[in-house]
């Protein structure tokens, strides 16, 4: 039973910091309708940033450092490219970001090197037990700092001016823009919370359990699609259900992989995208998605 | 351009085709190998995501399909692998159809979802295909794959062997060589058929169904029945492509198509241009030359670090490049490769066309880093085999 | 597109009008006699060049780059010595990105003017590039270490395979590390060629030495092993085999520790990295980790160590330490080896450099590899013997070597 609780854990807290990721995805959705196949860079290039300014000022400063460098890197990427696109479409801002991955994915591996960067977390390789269960303490923070995430994001899109603008921008952006709203700001506002979203994800994904900053880590961004996708492309609580279901799902299955071994070898690996397409035959608009965002 | 200069153009570009092999060496035919073949898949692509308006991630997958189907079909079974030893040009048919059927098992999927949200559905397509690949190992040969036999019709082989030694005009036809031939056959006939229907009716129906389906089904279009038919259209194309690139490669593993390959079909038809022809096989050009040749040449570059010393070498430069010629075509280029050189064709005779000013307006010059797109009437070094 | 047809047909017309076909081969094509050498392509009267397709771009960019600043210190020694066979070798490198198109493509343009492959590195991609080097009978050294390039006639692996690596761990474990029989042993490896080749040879040796084998499959983007060392913990494994990468050791040490699962990580070749030993798990590490290598480590005191790591210092002083630098040393002797032989049979052709290879029955690179590489059977390892190598802070590049180790189930081990 401890077992089982320890992979339900393990699962759920490695699905909040997926959920960070996919939530990512989804406010540069809705705030500028592009797909933001840069996001995993955006996620090494903060984690980045924390590892090489933290020998010198310190963790919790390279952690500000960190988050600052992504939001901005979001935002430049938004004002110098995304909203000069010859033809602004989603294929083709989908596109541009793939590029500007490329860009970035290729500094970055070049700067690492073969090196594995630590984080200096002051958490180190510690773990919180309970009732025969461990759990990296590095995890735990992650889940209460995305639980509070989460709630200040509600806050945020729920009670206050900027949150609100950018929800009525999302719905109909020629109407809000009518009304006062400034779609520039909107946009800047939503690629900058998805660049600290992305940043804070980032550090987490790099301290332990995992070894440090690797480039690799680019490619958890791509973990945090389906989870992205089956939430419902245009909601936040979509993202963070979908993170959950991701993470504890694939957790069971590494889990009782002899069990499951009729299913191949690695099934854990593919497990999330066939959850994706099976929520998606269900329900085209997924698990918290807006109805309107599908039409059939 | 008047059509007798089209007309022209098309010529002279397709004599260089035909006769590039006479001159080319291996890395060239290798090249114009691999590019013809991702020039099919990007038609098809195109065809879908351009005409069609539905984005798709799971290109990848289809072509992993056509190209197993296409090595199990032409191989003798062994006791490790299956295989049914059939003809070669029966295995590429049923690459073709085995593909498009598994789109068409696809098409609930599809017929639901449009633009953006089947494009991530699909990509789920691509890590699914993978897992199969990577444990069927009776039909696949499992991570290390399994080796292509060569393409033979009547007893010639498209191989260095049977007949063992072919010369034309004095040059040496090896595998390479005769590939070609075929490759450039099949590109024509794909790219042909899609012309022509992108302005069939099934055509025009699948452009309405992606400007607005309320409008293409008060006309009487079938809605769902024409997003399934594009999707199986698509998928049968990147069949095609599959088997391709398994003769170009010579030997299959799952690796060989990755998600990145996906994501590259859909850069060549965005910078192409999208819903064209003609840009997608530029796109195709682009996508799969730019690199091999930035990292064949870049040594030619006299600033760069030597490879290893840890500065900024050749490779790291190329991917750079790239990178940045997507951006730049994405941002300057209306319309992509394909808008460009409409724009410019528009205001100019055909024969002037070494950097001539836009009079369109406000577009800004083709970025440097843009390599050898159709300007006129001009084949270069181009590989471009038909428009 | 209407105008295809008419120009088709035009075309085919021009091609059996102008051009003149034939299909007999003229005279003896291709290869030049200098002196009494027959030489192929890649060697002229002063220069013998050889390819190196490696990573420099991709995932495997850093330490390619540690191999190709060796190879290149390596080769230019061996000029400033008087070359080969009276020829300046010189290296042609090439960057495939981990991209199986580039290394094909780049094969193509690269293999009429070189005699040898010095290394095509990256599983994907030597996969695609070693059937076109074996119909070239172009050799093809560093591929890495998986039995299925052994299958391969041009090809020369540096050392024992993949699977003998992993029967070995098993026969370690069991009779140095005390996991008793009836005990279970888990295998965390990459979906692929490396880790499925590390499985294969440690179910062998598992069932030599009654014992169990607990499979868990990972790929390379798996960086938090917590729910595969929790299954491990949870199914009783006495130790762990790693058949992944630098990041995955960490990850898993870290977590097996923190479960206080104090057990025995055995890594293989690739798995170990001394950046590893500046992070937080260094201290999980250096209690009960062990690499098993196919290459003398480092830290070894053979001669041929010892100059390969002088070179290397005196043309880097500031890179990366690392196994890297003893494996390209012993890869560019073996292919010196074969070169010199192909040379004194008189045959310098890249047919000639693949059968001096396979004449080697008896390599000596002065203990840069285990003694007696033997070459002559096609499909078989060259050797059974590895270096067993623990974690250790005081040991340069992190690795102390405790022996050279050849178990029982290594050794019964069969290929095919």
């Amino acid at each position: 039973m401890s077992y089982f609780l320890t992979q339900v854990l393990n699962g759920l807290s490695f699905g909040l910091v997926l959920s960070l990721i996919a939530a990512g995805f989804a406010i540069v959705f809705t705030s500028t309708g592009v797909l933001n196949f840069a996001h995993g860079s955006v996620v090494l290039a903060g984690a980045y940033l924390v590892a090489v300014t933290q020998p010198t000022i310190g963790f919790w400063p390279a952690v500000l450092v960190g988050i600052l460098g992504a939001a901005l890197i979001g935002v430049l990427i938004n004002a110098l490219l995304v909203r000069n696109l010859a033809d602004p479409n989603p294929g083709t801002a989908a596109i541009l970001m793939l590029g500007v991955d490329i860009l970035l994915l290729t500094e970055l591996t070049r700067r690492i090197g073969n090196r594995v960067l630590p984080l200096g977390a002051p958490w180190g390789a510690d773990v919180v037990r309970f009732g025969g269960i461990s759990l990296p303490t590095g995890r735990v923070l992650a889940a209460v700092l995305a639980v509070v995430v989460f709630a200040g994001l509600w806050f945020m899109f729920s009670r206050t001016r900027v949150g609100i603008g950018m929800r009525a921008a999302a719905a109909d952006g020629p109407t809000a823009s009518l009304m006062g709203i400034r779609l520039s700001r909107t946009g800047a506002t939503g690629w900058a919370l998805a660049g600290v979203l992305a940043a804070l994800a980032g550090i987490f994904l790099t301290s332990f359990p995992s070894p440090g900053v690797v480039p690799s880590v680019a490619l958890s961004a791509f973990l945090a699609i389906p989870a992205w996708v089956l939430g419902g492309f245009d909601s936040v609580p979509g993202a963070v259900l979908g993170g959950l279901v991701i993470g504890l799902v694939t957790a069971l299955t590494v889990g009782y992989e002899r069990e499951l071994h009729f299913l191949g070898a690695g099934f854990g690996e593919v497990v999330p995208y066939l959850v994706m397409i099976i929520v998606l035959l269900v329900r085209p608009q997924g698990l918290l998605g807006s109805k309107e965002a599908v039409r059939v | 351009m008047s059509d007798l200069s089209r007309r022209i153009a098309g010529l002279v570009l397709l004599g260089a085709a035909l006769a590039l092999p006479l001159a080319l060496e291996d890395f060239w035919l290798q090249l114009g190998l691999f590019v013809m073949a991702t020039m099919v898949g990007a038609v098809g692509l195109t065809l879908l995501v351009g005409v069609a308006g539905q984005l798709s991630l799971g290109h990848a997958a289809f072509a992993a399909i056509g190209a197993y189907v296409y090595v199990w079909a032409t191989s003798e079974a062994t006791p490790t692998l299956a295989g049914a030893g059939l003809p070669a040009v029966a295995g590429l048919v049923l690459a073709v159809a085995m593909a498009a059927l598994i789109g068409l098992l696809f098409s609930p999927v599809a017929s639901r979802l449009r633009g953006i949200y089947l494009g991530l559905a699909t990509l789920g397509l691509v890590f699914v295909v993978r897992h199969l690949l990577l444990n069927l190992d009776d039909w696949t040969g499992g991570f290390t794959g399994r080796s292509v036999e060569p393409f033979t019709i009547a007893g010639f082989s498209f191989s260095n062997r049977d007949p063992d030694y072919l010369a034309v005009a004095g040059v040496e036809f090896e595998g390479l060589h005769r590939l070609w031939y075929l490759f450039l056959v099949l590109t024509l006939l794909a790219c042909w058929l899609g012309a022509n229907l992108r302005t069939s009716r099934t055509g025009r129906a699948w452009a309405n169904v992606r400007d607005s389906e309320t409008a293409a089904a008060a006309m009487g279009i079938a809605v769902a029945r024409h997003k399934a038919s594009a999707f199986v259209v698509s998928s049968g194309y990147a069949g095609l492509a599959g088997a391709m690139l398994a003769l170009a490669y010579g030997r299959l593993a799952p690796d060989v198509f990755t998600l990145l390959v996906s994501v590259d079909f859909l850069v060549m038809i965005v910078i192409g241009g999208l819903g064209s022809i003609g840009g997608a096989m530029v796109g195709a050009l682009f996508v799969t030359a730019l690199p091999l040749v930035l990292t064949q040449y870049s040594d030619v570059l006299p600033f760069l670090a030597a490879p290893g010393s840890g500065g900024l070498d050749p490779a790291t430069l190329s991917r750079m490049l790239y990178g940045l010629a997507i951006i730049a075509v994405l941002v300057f280029l209306r319309g992509g490769l394909a808008g460009a050189f409409r724009r410019l064709r528009g205001g100019n005779a055909p024969t002037a066309a070494s950097g001539a000013p836009d009079d369109t307006g406000g577009t800004p010059p083709t970025p440097p880093t843009d390599p050898d797109h159709p300007v006129g009437a001009q084949p270069v070094s181009s590989k471009e085999t038909a428009r | 597109m209407r105008k295809t047809r008419p120009a088709l047909a035009a075309a085919a017309a021009c091609l059996f009008a102008v051009t003149a076909c034939s299909t007999t081969e003229p005279e003896a094509a291709g290869g030049g006699d200098s002196g009494d050498i027959e030489t192929g392509s890649g060697v002229t009267d002063d220069t013998i060049t050889i390819g190196v397709l490696t990573d420099l771009s991709g995932p495997f960019a850093a330490g390619a780059a540690v191999q190709v600043t060796q190879f290149q210190a390596f080769w230019d020694q061996v000029n400033a010595d008087g070359g080969v066979c009276d020829r300046d070798v010189e290296l042609q490198v090439q960057d495939h990105a981990y991209d199986p198109q580039k290394a094909v493509s780049l094969y193509r343009s690269m293999s009429s003017d070189i005699i040898a492959l010095q290394q095509v590195l990256g599983g994907p991609t030597s996969a695609a590039v070693l059937p076109l080097a074996d119909q070239d009978s172009m050799y093809a050294g560093g591929v890495g270490w998986a039995s299925t390039a052994l299958g391969y006639e041009s090809n020369q692996l540096p050392g024992a395979s993949y699977s003998i690596q992993g029967a070995n761990a098993v026969d370690y474990l069991v009779d140095e590390l005390g996991v008793a029989e009836g005990s279970s042993i888990g295998v965390v490896y990459f979906a692929g060629d490396y880790g499925a080749d590390v499985l294969a040879g440690a179910q062998h040796a598992a069932e030599e030495r009654g014992v169990e084998i607990i499979p868990q499959e990972i790929t390379p983007a798996t960086t938090d092993l917590s729910a595969q060392a929790s299954a491990l913990v949870q199914d009783g494994a006495s130790a762990v085999i790693l058949g992944a990468a630098p990041g995955q050791l960490a990850s898993l040490a870290g977590v097996l520790a923190s479960q206080g699962a104090d057990i025995p990580i055995v890594g293989m070749n690739p798995t170990f990295n001394p950046a590893l030993l500046d992070t937080p798990v260094a201290d999980a590490l250096l209690a009960d980790t062990y690499s098993i290598l196919s290459v003398a480590p480092y830290a070894s005191d053979e001669p041929g160590v010892r100059a390969a790591n002088e070179l290397y210092e005196a043309a880097d002083p500031d890179g990366a330490i690392g196994w890297e630098v003893p494996l390209a040393s012993g890869q560019a002797q073996l292919l010196r080896t074969a070169l010199e032989g192909a040379c004194e049979a008189g045959d310098l052709t890249p047919e000639g450099v693949v059968a001096a290879m396979r004449e080697g029955a008896d390599v000596d690179t002065e203990g840069l590899f285990p003694d007696g590489l033997d070459y002559s059977t096609v499909g078989e390892s060259p050797t059974r013997t590895v270096y067993v190598t623990k974690v250790s802070d005081t040991a340069e590049a992190g690795l102390e070597l405790l022996e050279t180790y050849e178990g029982p189930s290594a050794q019964s081990y069969t290929f095919g």
